[in-house]
């Protein structure tokens, strides 16, 4: 901006102050305006192909190692990467998809097949299924079908999640709470809180720790709660399978645990954006609802005495399942398909890439290296490797179909319209409500 | 906002102020070279303006999910926006509540700081690019992420707020405050209307003063009667654009909220919401019927400006009106 000119003394005209305001009217529409981007293509010596993904930095790290291992055998395929956190991934990929350049390679969520399916986005890949491009011999039939929309498949899964509870067991011996096991119930988990904060224990900046995160805000957490309780978050692609009481029970089952410093405090919460920045990654709770994946993190920050465990169940009933924790599919436009394919099969099915890849993504989807590299484990990735055999062992409900494309934008209504209640300016009942209105809403064909 | 004089034409097109075409016509032959130099500019205004408003606007009665053609919907998104969606009004409100308040303490610091840059003697031009910095670097990332970090828990300003003995929790996480964390961040960057009040400060005759002067008339009453008024015509400039940019106010809330809005929609400015709707939630259709209603509303308002600035702006090349 280039200062105002000191020309010849002239006073300021009505015209010039009117057109600067219509050039400044004119940019208020740019925001929705911007959205472009480019596709792959071919560089001068050989083929280039994209893979996007997200995740930590010790994922991006294995990432890239395997994808070089795989250049190093394709002479000539050059593979692009790209690397981002999981908010900003979604948008920029939604962003592609709409322009028509979905990378050839992508991982993907579990929300995002079905809409990125219907909406011609993706390749299906049966044909390469078929001819062997990808082997899937050594995988899950059944896990696998969460890879597929109208009977096709899309994509397939990288790794097979599961949520558990991360717990300070150094607090959970001082309060004289037993180890968590599959049948304990959410009523020992409230009151399993409520001692820990009676210990009156102190974080490193000498503010009181309580109990457990505020799962509130967290969709999943509430899908394990009612499912535990035979519920399901939606009974078919276009209704909600839970109605505005059940969520009224359990945001207020959850404020009250709140309100009595049981869980964290409403601040803490809303500043958690990370492992690292969550009530308990910052000392000032107990425990944490945590996919398995990312629980490696917390041990790393705080120490051994952390333990993955189930979550709570109902009478005995659990609520968690076995999820891809994440996708991978090709681009519809993509000018590579074969190679793209082969950089799938490559990164699912390589023992070596197996090895390099680890448990980053969770267990891994073929059986084979999934065994293999469990006897590699040690620490917290064998203690996740247990805990998704011990759940297996005890015996979990089938997984619930795809969610709706509406899912993933409900997920993020569903920690807002808790805020409200953290901040006291809505009751459970009036944010209930507006989340069922909204999804509702999201829901509508 | 730079540089009137080059959006001059364009801006004049849209206002219904247009004076006939006084001037001589352009001669036959320099037709054509004019519409070749012009022409850079007429792509972009055609390709990237006018051709992407035409679309938006029939996108905003469509249901967009980016990925399935549009659907024509008529009016339902503006109708849902209006009469179901509390968020709209929540972001409407959080907008609003800023602009007032942004927007005066932005101009009156602005004012202030030229008023005694103009007493200034020496050093006056370093002064002024001092002051003038926050502006330039106001608008990038690494500011508001700096601002974020200062203000959060256990944050800079959180510490000398706590070493005063005032509340010590972070703004960021409490709903009453974090969008005061924005608003200081807008007014800090008071540098580039300040530099405009000091120019028009220095337009001003200093005969004017010094007749003043000799009548009797103190510095407040010199204020109130010379510099209020002849500087009316620059006061006006900056508030029709102030008020505008901060209808838009975008990056530090984005960042300052970390992207959604939080805490408890406390920072849900209207154009974070239209963001949120397109980009997050796949609701392109809405997103566009967002910016279509900002578009009028500020239209509106910077009419509404207009017609009340006839009463107290005080334009010296119509004295005889």
């Amino acid at each position: 901006m280039p200062e105002v000119r000191s020309g010849p003394r002239r006073p300021i005209r009505r015209r010039a102050v009117l057109a600067a305001a219509g050039a400044g009217l004119g940019a208020a529409l740019s925001p929705t305006l911007s959205a472009c981007s480019t596709g792959g293509g071919n560089s001068s010596d050989g083929i280039t192909l994209r893979f996007t993904w997200w995740g930590n930095d010790d994922r991006a790290a294995r990432t890239e190692e395997a994808v070089r291992l795989f250049e190093s055998e394709h002479p000539g395929v050059t593979v692009r990467t790209s690397n981002s956190d999981f908010g900003s991934y979604l948008q920029k990929l939604a962003t592609q998809a709409a322009g028509g350049g979905i990378p050839d390679v992508a991982q993907l969520d579990y929300r995002q097949v079905s809409q990125y399916a219907d909406g011609g986005a993706l390749r299906p890949l049966d044909a390469d299924i078929g001819d062997g491009a990808i082997d899937t011999a050594e995988m899950d039939a059944e896990f696998l079908r969460t890879g597929t929309s109208g009977g096709e498949q899309y994509a397939l899964p990288m790794g097979r999640g599961i949520t558990g509870y991360a717990y300070d067991s150094a607090i959970y011996e001082q309060a004289g709470i037993p180890t968590p096991e599959p049948a304990w119930t959410w009523q020992d988990w409230a009151a399993a809180n409520r001692e820990i904060a009676a210990l009156g224990l102190r974080s490193p900046d000498g503010r009181p720790v309580s109990g457990a995160n505020d799962g509130g805000g967290n969709e999943d957490v509430f899908e394990t709660w009612l499912r535990s309780r035979g519920g399901r978050l939606y009974t078919d692609q276009a209704r909600l399978g839970f109605t505005e009481d059940d969520l009224t029970e359990f945001w207020t089952f959850c404020d009250e645990l709140r309100r009595a410093g049981a869980i964290a405090s409403a601040r803490d919460t809303v500043q958690a954006d990370s492992t690292e920045t969550s009530p308990m990654g910052r000392g000032l709770a107990a425990a944490d609802f945590t996919w398995d994946a990312p629980f490696p993190g917390y041990p790393g920050l705080l120490g051994d005495a952390i333990h993955f465990s189930p979550v709570p169940s109902t009478d005995g009933r659990q609520g968690t399942y076995f999820k891809p924790s994440m996708l991978l599919g090709v681009g519809a436009h993509t000018a590579h398909p074969g190679e793209a394919a082969a950089l799938i099969d490559f990164l699912l099915n390589d023992r070596r890439a197996g090895d390099i890849l680890g448990f980053t993504r969770s267990t891994p989807p073929n059986r084979e290296i999934a065994a293999r590299v469990a006897e590699t484990l040690t620490g917290a990735e064998r203690e996740i490797y247990d805990y998704a055999r011990t759940m297996e062992r005890y015996g979990l409900d089938a997984p619930p179909t795809a969610p709706p494309r509406g899912d993933i934008a409900i997920k993020d209504a569903f920690n807002r319209t808790y805020q409200r209640v953290l901040f006291e300016r809505a009751t459970p009942r009036q944010a209930a409500r507006e989340l069922v209105d909204e999804a509702n809403r999201e829901l509508r064909p | 906002m730079s540089t009137a004089q080059r959006t001059a034409p364009a801006g004049a097109d849209r206002t219904k102020h247009r004076k006939p075409p006084a001037r001589r016509r352009p001669h036959r032959d320099q037709r054509w070279p004019a519409s070749v130099f012009l022409s850079p500019w007429l792509i972009g205004v055609v390709a990237l303006t006018l051709v992407p408003m035409a679309v938006s606007l029939y996108l905003s009665f469509t249901d967009y999910d980016l990925f399935s053609a549009p659907r024509w919907v008529g009016l339902r998104n503006y109708t849902d926006m209006l009469t179901e969606d509390p968020r709209f009004w929540r972001s409407v409100g959080t907008t609003v509540l800023y602009v007032v308040v942004a927007v005066p303490l932005k101009l009156g610091l602005a004012l202030g700081v030229a008023m005694l840059l103009r007493s200034l003697v020496r050093g006056r031009a370093f002064y002024r690019s001092a002051f003038y910095a926050p502006s330039l670097l106001g608008a990038s990332m690494s500011i508001a992420l700096v601002w974020r970090a200062l203000f959060n828990d256990g944050g800079s300003v959180t510490a000398v707020l706590d070493a005063v003995g005032l509340p010590a929790d972070g703004w960021i996480g409490d709903p009453d405050l974090a969008v005061y964390v924005v608003v200081l961040l807008t007014v800090w960057q008071f540098g580039a209307p300040m530099v405009i009040f000091l120019a028009g400060l220095q337009q001003i005759p200093s005969t004017l003063y010094e007749a003043a002067a000799i009548d009797g008339a103190g510095r407040w009453r010199q204020f109130v009667s010379i510099t209020v008024p002849m500087l009316s015509p620059v006061v006006f400039f900056n508030l029709v654009l102030e008020i505008i940019n901060s209808f838009q106010v975008f990056t530090p809330a984005f960042v300052i909220s970390g992207g959604n809005g939080g805490p408890a929609d406390s920072t849900l400015f209207y154009t974070l919401y239209l963001y949120e709707r397109g980009f997050t939630a796949s609701h392109m259709g809405y997103a566009a019927a967002m910016a279509w209603l900002l578009l009028l509303a500020v239209g509106a308002l910077t009419l509404i400006l207009f017609r009340t600035a006839r009463s107290w702006v005080f334009y010296a090349d119509e004295e005889g009106r």
